[in-house]
């Protein structure tokens, strides 16, 4: 198969770029442990909170480094052999999708060791929390071919950045989108983050009454759309990168 | 049997016109060259006849398949050489290799791997990651992956730029030993690498072909007194 093919080369690719290990596992890592060290007065900061934060926070991450990925390659030369090779978009979007599924694996389990060593209750919804994590992460990998396939390898780490500040402000990891008023609470719930971190939560927590259907609606529209639009705009500036 | 034909094409990027209605026929096992100033259109050409752009007009058939109808069924039986190394940087030169003998689905990769490690002399370097390799030798390792398919139709945009003599003349071998058995077009600036591996040469100027013939062919016609001469003079139309 050629998108498994494709998605062993991604792997390979991302996992020997440290900088990339280090931002995607080792500092969200470092906020949970850190984070806990510190007597936050409030819920948020709470583990059973916390840990979804910085789950979706590691997907922020996750999104940074497909772009850079996906733009390094169109700045090579490789993506015009790839061109002329019998590849298919589908193996292009889904050998970059798959390619993140193990690492985003690696990272939920790694963050859910530390935080059951923070005092999480261990449960069974761990497992299913990642579980619907690899779901989540879909949206961040789409965001990142999107990206990867709009800016250039150097902008792609700039463009990334805003994507993980994007998260930290509006997913509501960090503090209640309602201390900072009406029309910044409206702006993160029409954004994905927030639905996602809910969604994540709700699942860890076994407390589905705080996944509202605004949640699924909004997660599931912004994935649909950012996916089929990285797939369109990746295949149009594969064609026109190479004029 | 042609290998390559093309009907007409023409390719244009909004206003500027890169190639201007080309007919080409070349044959089964040809080595053609394709000589021309910075952008008279030869990659443009190369890059249509490869599937990776469509043309704005015009037809190309390659080994009697329409590129329009077949293009997936002509990407298999091809492969090229960009002007720019090709190879995943992260991955060793085995792991490019492999990578690419799975792009083509190659059944027995491992045979074929170890043919063109034998073949390019790779063995020194094939478990280096590929970013970390000379320019000279990253460049060798993409002309070993072109070769992975077994292609029937081989693109070589610029070869051995960046290569020293002694892998200039290597790649020369390599070439020469191909002849005959797959179709090879080659884009170089290099007279002489034209003059001694090519069949035929095709002189390209403002995305159209000017000239084509044999090297002496070409000299003969402008009676020049060598390859370079002849060339500058089809190029410039006989001003310099």
């Amino acid at each position: 198969m050629r998108m498994i093919n494709f998605a062993k080369r991604n792997f390979k690719e991302l996992v020997r770029d440290p900088l990339s290990l280090i931002f995607e596992i080792a500092l969200p890592l470092f906020l949970l442990f850190i984070f806990q060290q510190i007597n936050i007065p409030g819920d948020t900061f709470k583990i059973e909170n916390f840990t979804p934060g910085i789950i979706i926070f590691g997907f922020s991450f996750i999104t940074l480094f497909t772009s850079t990925l996906v733009a390094k390659d169109r700045g090579s030369s490789l993506l015009i052999r790839l061109g002329t090779s019998p590849m298919k978009s589908r193996d292009y979007i889904l050998g970059y999708i798959l390619s993140l599924i193990p690492i985003i694996i690696i990272q939920d389990s790694l963050f859910f060791i530390v935080a059951c060593l923070l005092g999480l209750n261990v449960s069974i919804n761990i497992i299913f929390t990642i579980l619907i994590s690899i779901l989540v992460s879909i949206i961040f990998i789409a965001f990142g071919i999107l990206l990867g396939s709009l800016v250039s390898e150097k902008a792609s780490g700039g463009v990334g950045s805003i994507i993980v500040q994007l998260v930290c402000f509006t997913s509501g990891m960090y503090f209640s989108k309602d201390l900072i008023g009406n029309v910044f609470a409206k702006i993160c719930e029409f954004l994905p983050f927030e639905s996602a971190l809910n969604i994540i939560k709700g699942v860890l927590n076994n407390n589905y009454d705080i996944i509202s259907l605004r949640n699924i609606i909004i997660f599931i529209a912004y994935t649909i759309i950012i996916l089929i639009l990285s797939i369109i705009v990746f295949k149009k500036k594969m064609v026109s990168d190479n004029k | 049997m042609d290998s390559i034909v093309t009907k007409k094409l023409i390719k244009k990027f909004k206003e500027k016109t890169a190639v201007n209605g080309i007919d080409l026929n070349i044959k089964q096992g040809e080595l053609f060259a394709l000589l021309g100033t910075n952008g008279a259109g030869k990659t443009t050409t190369i890059k249509m006849l490869s599937g990776l752009i469509l043309p704005t007009s015009g037809e190309i058939l390659i080994e009697g398949m329409d590129m329009k109808k077949d293009m997936f069924k002509i990407k298999e039986i091809l492969n090229v050489s960009p002007q720019e190394t090709a190879i995943a940087p992260n991955l060793t030169v085995k792991e490019n290799l492999e990578f690419m003998a799975g792009v083509y689905q190659i059944k027995d990769k491992e045979t074929k791997i170890n043919e063109l490690i034998k073949q390019f002399k790779l063995e020194d370097v094939l478990n280096k990651r590929a970013k970390t390799l000379s320019g000279g030798w990253q460049r060798k390792v993409s002309i070993a992956i072109s070769l992975i398919n077994n292609p029937k139709i081989l693109f070589l945009d610029e070869p051995t730029l960046g290569l020293d003599v002694i892998a200039r003349k290597e790649l020369w071998e390599v070439l020469n030993s191909l002849k005959g058995k797959i179709t090879i077009i080659l884009i170089t600036h290099y007279m002489e690498e034209a003059e001694s591996l090519s069949d035929r040469i095709g002189i390209m100027v403002n995305g159209n072909i000017v000239d084509i013939g044999t090297a002496q062919e070409l000299i003969n016609k402008t009676k020049s007194k060598n390859f370079e001469d002849a060339f500058v003079s089809i190029a410039t139309g006989g001003e310099l």
